[in-house]
């Protein structure tokens, strides 16, 4: 491997830690900051029949009487091999509690954003080829209404109309008791918070994706492109989205976060148990251990998608990776 | 026969403000080899003339009447299909500024590469690859296997006019418009580019529409040249006998 090579992972790699380190500790301060006893979380409604020495031995066995930094270091002491501590909620291992949940927002956010990411390449690109025609101008209204109602709202309205009045598809949970294993019955929990998701992002980006590619064929390649003999339908799909592609994948790599966290919030209204539940439990009952775990998880993807995507730029982009070369002194004679 | 005879022709711009002629009445005859100069100020009308010959202008255009003749075959109502053909055989263009014409994000071996699958779709990638280095060459680039591998943002801008100039020649049009193929560079380079022109025609045999508001690249490649004035064809002539009426109209400006 060459020099260059290992001193740009390396970078890569230091920035990253770094980045997750200061995570952690902003997390671990604000949520010590907020008000709310954490030894609710715990014992529940018993707290306030406990007598103050009570109160105190059980701040002494969670670890909670220290200050904030010391609460810190043996955190992250502990974290380092991979011990992140108990639910105060749930009373188990962190990792087990979250391990039960993150699959069904895998599946969730997973497939919203692979279904924004196609569709609104194939909506951008739709709009671009009819643009201001009747089509184009229509799906744009649509989509610009559909963007701007907030996803608890359209949960709660698909639920009164899709479960509630029709009865169709069911409104919340992600399967339904007894039938966990069967697949058929989990995509049918998956139908609605799936599609509100969808509608909530899929807007915003088709809308990005029609204006590059309008910016784009107003550009002068265009027109050598079309004298080579090409129909404008072609130059749109090999030229014009070929120029788009590298920030139209940068942009989709910043937001597959925004999609989960899009997630979350529709989550919480379908009952639907994933991260995004358990995320709003743990804040809510100052669940430390927990809330740590999944804010440093969150944090961590989207520090890693966004270096994601300036690779995928410093890749695709052959301006950009002549410019990175250039940076790391690796020109050659152009 | 012409090559290509154009008869009245006269194009309108519809906006919301209203009507803008841009050709008027236009009618000029181009013979096979030969070169003629357009010549004009900016915004006279000339872009919109080769434009509208090829059906590239924007939908707010129309043609209001006049016919476009090539070879003595009528091609003003053709569709858009069949103007498809037409732009990657018989005709070509060259564009002002080759650095904007790239495709950025594509090796101009790449784009030269198109041109040549587009009209000669039964070559294999190796031939492709041939061809490709050959018409780098005809245009007059060195070492056309590394420069193939370059991106446009690599390229000067003698080189990268070249590749279009290649990329022109892959469709081995009979006609080649050139519309201010010199303007956006530098003198030395643009003398050597109007002498590929020649070199050019000489070889492929090709009649060439030069674009230009440059009198001085006009004097020096065309055969003919055609006076243009908002939007219509004032003059058209021998190129000895235009020089000597714009020299008298300069001379009585500056006489004035």
């Amino acid at each position: 491997m060459k020099k260059s090579n290992i001193i740009r992972i390396l970078y890569h790699a230091g920035s990253f830690l770094l980045s997750v380190f200061a995570l952690s500790v902003l997390v671990f301060t604000i949520s010590r900051l907020a008000p709310r006893d954490p030894l609710y979380a715990y014992y529940g409604e018993r707290v306030e029949k406990m007598s103050v020495e009570e109160q105190e031995q059980a701040r002494e066995r969670l670890g909670l009487n220290a200050s904030v930094p010391v609460q810190y270091m043996r955190w992250l002491a502990c974290a380092l091999h991979g011990d992140f501590g108990i639910s105060y909620q749930y009373k188990t291992d962190v990792k087990e509690v979250l391990a039960a949940r993150v699959g069904n927002t895998l599946l969730l956010g997973g497939m919203s954003f692979a279904l924004i990411f196609v569709l609104a390449l194939w909506l951008g690109l739709f709009c671009a080829w009819r643009e201001e025609r009747l089509t184009d101008r229509l799906i744009c209204r649509i989509g610009t209404v559909t963007s701007c109602i907030p996803e608890f709202w359209l949960s709660l309205l698909f639920i009164l109309l899709f479960a509630v009045w029709l009865g169709w598809l069911p409104g919340s949970g992600a399967y339904s008791v007894g039938k966990e294993g069967s697949a058929a019955d989990r995509a049918v929990h998956l139908i609605l918070p799936l599609t509100v998701v969808v509608l909530g992002h899929l807007w915003y980006y088709a809308f990005q994706v029609r204006n590059r590619l309008l910016e784009e064929v107003r550009a002068d390649y265009v027109l050598l492109a079309r004298m080579k003999g090409l129909s404008g339908k072609q130059v749109l799909r090999r030229h014009c989205l070929r120029s788009t592609m590298p920030s139209y994948l940068s942009m989709m790599a910043v937001a597959f976060p925004h999609i989960l966290g899009g997630t979350y919030v529709v989550e919480l209204v379908f009952s639907y148990p994933g991260i995004g539940t358990l995320a709003y439990e743990s804040a809510r009952y100052k669940d430390y251990n927990l809330l740590m775990v999944i804010s440093l998880l969150t944090g961590i993807t989207v520090i890693f998608c966004n270096m994601l995507a300036q690779g995928i730029n410093e890749r695709l982009d052959p301006r950009m990776r002549a410019q990175s070369k250039v940076g790391r002194g690796e020109a050659g004679g152009v | 026969m012409d090559v290509l005879r154009v008869e009245n022709l006269s194009v309108s711009f519809y906006r919301p403000e209203g009507e803008i002629e841009a050709v008027k009445n236009v009618s000029f005859s181009l013979g096979e080899g030969e070169i003629l100069a357009i010549m004009g100020e900016s915004g006279c009308g000339k872009s919109v003339l080769c434009k509208s010959i090829l059906k590239l202008l924007p939908d707010i255009a129309k043609r209001k009447a006049g016919g476009i003749f090539i070879r003595g075959e009528e091609i003003t109502d053709y569709s858009e299909k069949q103007m498809q053909k037409l732009r990657g055989s018989f005709f070509s263009m060259v564009f002002q500024n080759p650095m904007t014409a790239l495709h950025p994000c594509l090796s101009v071996g790449a784009q030269i590469g198109e041109a040549v699958r587009l009209r000669q779709p039964h070559l294999t990638p190796g031939e492709r690859k041939r061809r490709v280095e050959e018409l780098m060459e005809l245009a007059g680039l060195e070492h056309p296997g590394a420069c193939a591998r370059q991106y446009p943002f690599q390229l000067s801008g003698g080189m990268a006019q070249r590749c279009v100039i290649a990329i022109a020649l892959a469709a081995e049009p009979a006609v080649l418009f050139a519309d201010e193929a010199t303007t956006a560079l530098d003198v030395t380079v643009q003398s050597q580019i109007l002498e590929l022109f020649l070199k050019l025609r000489k070889k492929t045999g090709m009649s060439i529409v030069l674009v230009t508001h440059n009198p001085g690249v006009a004097a020096r490649a065309a055969d003919r040249a055609a006076l243009m004035k908002e939007g219509e064809l004032t003059r058209i002539g021998d190129v000895e006998e235009i020089f000597e009426e714009i020299k008298h109209h300069q001379n009585f400006i500056s006489c004035g």
